[in-house]
């Protein structure tokens, strides 16, 4: 129906619109990373080079070793991997429970979790800080990264009730008959089923709890307990000492770990932003 | 729902098993301690002269009163307000713009199409505060800065970016886009997948151009999906403290504050907890209004489907 030429002139305009786009969204990125392989006099030539001369990872190194990233990313790894088996713990169940079980007032539980996940994490920081700052509970893991599960539970609830929901409701009947109870039920029967919505779930969980910022920032003021990006503006604060080339190798190494996990794992990722929106 | 047999060997397990409450009783609880509780403490505050150390404090409509007669507050909620509404109307558009480019190559059968998809989802997977850093070290004025020089080569010269008030909204801004398109995108994106082939089909068949097709079938279809798309981002704007910490830290002067960052400089820096909260609960009661609307909109399209 169309003709070619029209054909033509449209992928044109459409890579000539691709190209912009990919312009825009890489250009400050790979600026970045170039930055974090250039010497000194390198980072004051006029006009700057787009690529540094050669790559050597002089940055990275003094980076690692020379400061504090190396502790506030293994502070990162802990505080992430805990978040993640925690907030699993508390969702499954009450997930598998919003999914099969009917009682009063489900309707009006489930909007009321959604709501919270709509109130930026600073409001409830702040009566937290003064409240554990009485119990003597800051600079504190364990109530860290209870907050941190709170924050990422309403999004995992909701996204893993609606994984749940596309597992037919006679699977359930047919494990009962074979005499397994609602939890062997659950762990036995449904929860294989919606591995792959639990991995989606988990690596969103992943992503949000790396970037978390506000939480430890509040909670946190003693700096050897701090994760990447609380480290990061620290180091930033302390200009002096870290010049822009430090702190780009910094900040690549702070973006390493997810975007690793998001270009392997795309496929889930893709699945996981559109389900709560999309379905409803 | 389905009766299960009694089971003869009733043990703590099965029994707890019965009702929903041991199943949603710890998401509860915890939700409880760090939402439902701070929320109400939030708004206790506001309603006090408390200070962040301090322990004794009297009940006030001070804070409140100082908010309203000061002008600071009038600047940090048009300062918001400048930085929501671009930002949103931004990231919506662009999100869509970019959707319909990538949906329009893959009729067309183009290459590049999954990678142009991989690109801008590129930021969701980047922390706030590394974007900050990124457009900061983006937008060095310096010579040696990458798009002060690329402005040179094209001869615009003095050029301000995070150094004077206007552009470094204008900058924060556009970061902002850079950070939010992507969930705006992948929405944009799955909702124009839903699209019956029929429908546009039918529409080329009646002889509509392009754009008509655009306006008249392609857009209405995928409204609900947009309005939740707006919303999320509005929400996720207004919420916004991170980026913005790293990029200007509110500056200069407070040209780029908004509102979060105001309600933590006034309770952390200040130590000013009565204020601090009365600002954090007008985020609050946006927070609230965005929810409300987001339900609405859900409802709404749950009812069309």
């Amino acid at each position: 129906m169309i003709s070619k030429s029209a054909k033509i002139r449209a992928s044109i305009g459409l890579y000539l619109v691709y190209i912009l786009i990919s312009l825009f969204f890489l250009l400050p990125f790979l600026w970045l990373v170039s930055l974090s392989f250039k010497t000194v006099p390198e980072l004051f030539q006029s006009p700057p080079k787009l690529l540094p001369n050669q790559f050597n990872f002089d940055n990275y190194r003094y980076v690692l070793w020379k400061t504090d990233i190396f502790g506030y990313l293994k502070n990162s790894l802990i505080i992430v991997l805990v978040t993640v088996i925690g907030s699993l713990i508390f969702c499954l169940p009450a997930a598998y429970a919003f999914s099969r079980f009917n009682f009063k007032g489900k309707k009006m539980t489930m909007l009321a979790i959604l709501f919270f996940q709509m109130i930026s994490p600073l409001i409830v920081v702040i009566p937290l800080y003064k409240y554990l700052s009485r119990l003597g509970m800051l600079n504190n893991y364990g109530s860290l990264i209870f907050v941190y599960i709170a924050v990422v539970l309403p999004f995992a609830v909701w996204s893993i009730k609606g994984y749940i929901d596309t597992v037919p409701k006679e699977l359930d009947e047919a494990a009962a008959i074979d005499g397994c109870n609602k939890f062997q039920t659950m762990c036995m029967a449904v929860l294989p089923l919606v591995v792959p919505g639990i991995v989606s779930v988990v690596i969103l969980v992943v992503v949000k709890s790396w970037a978390q910022f506000i939480v430890p920032f509040i909670l946190l003021n003693d700096s050897a307990l701090y994760p990447i990006s609380v480290g990061l503006v620290n180091l930033q604060s302390t200009a002096d000492s870290i010049t822009t080339h430090y702190l780009a190798a910094a900040a690549v190494i702070g973006i390493f770990p997810t975007l690793l996990i998001f270009v392997i794992l795309q496929r889930f990722i893709v699945s996981a932003m559109t389900a709560g929106a999309v379905k409803g | 729902m389905l009766q299960t047999a009694p089971n003869p060997k009733k043990g703590v397990v099965s029994r707890l098993a019965q009702g929903p409450v041991y199943w949603i009783a710890p998401l509860i609880l915890v939700l409880l301690v760090t939402f439902v509780y701070p929320t109400f403490e939030v708004i206790r505050y506001s309603f006090t002269d408390a200070s962040l150390t301090g322990k004794d404090y009297s009940y006030t409509f001070s804070s409140f009163i100082n908010i309203l007669s000061d002008s600071q507050v009038y600047q940090t909620l048009w300062t918001t307000f400048v930085f929501v509404f671009f930002s949103v109307v931004g990231q919506t558009v662009l999100g869509l713009a970019i959707a319909l480019a990538i949906v329009k190559g893959e009729e067309l059968k183009l290459r590049g199409t999954v990678f142009v998809r991989v690109v801008t989802l590129l930021a969701w997977a980047i922390p706030g505060v590394i974007i900050g850093v990124i457009w900061k070290i983006f937008l060095n004025e310096s010579e040696s800065g990458i798009l002060t020089s690329m402005l040179h080569a094209v001869g615009i010269t003095n050029v301000t970016f995070l150094t004077s008030a206007g552009s470094a909204l204008v900058c924060t801004i556009i970061a902002n886009i850079w950070r939010g398109t992507a969930q705006s995108m992948i929405l944009s994106y799955s909702g124009l997948k839903t699209i019956s082939r029929d429908v546009l089909e039918a529409a080329d068949i009646d002889g509509a151009s392009s754009w008509q097709r655009l306006i008249h079938v392609t857009l209405p279809s995928i409204s609900s999906v947009l309005s939740i798309n707006v919303i999320l981002n509005i929400i996720n704007t207004f919420n916004t403290f991170d980026m913005v910490m790293s990029l200007t830290s509110g500056g200069p002067g407070n040209s780029t504050e908004v509102l979060a960052l105001t309600a933590y400089n006034q309770i952390f820096v200040h130590m000013n907890l009565g204020s601090g909260s009365a600002y954090a609960t007008i985020l609050l009661l946006i927070n609230g209004l965005m929810a409300a609307l987001y339900f609405w909109f859900l409802r709404r399209s749950g009812e069309d489907a």
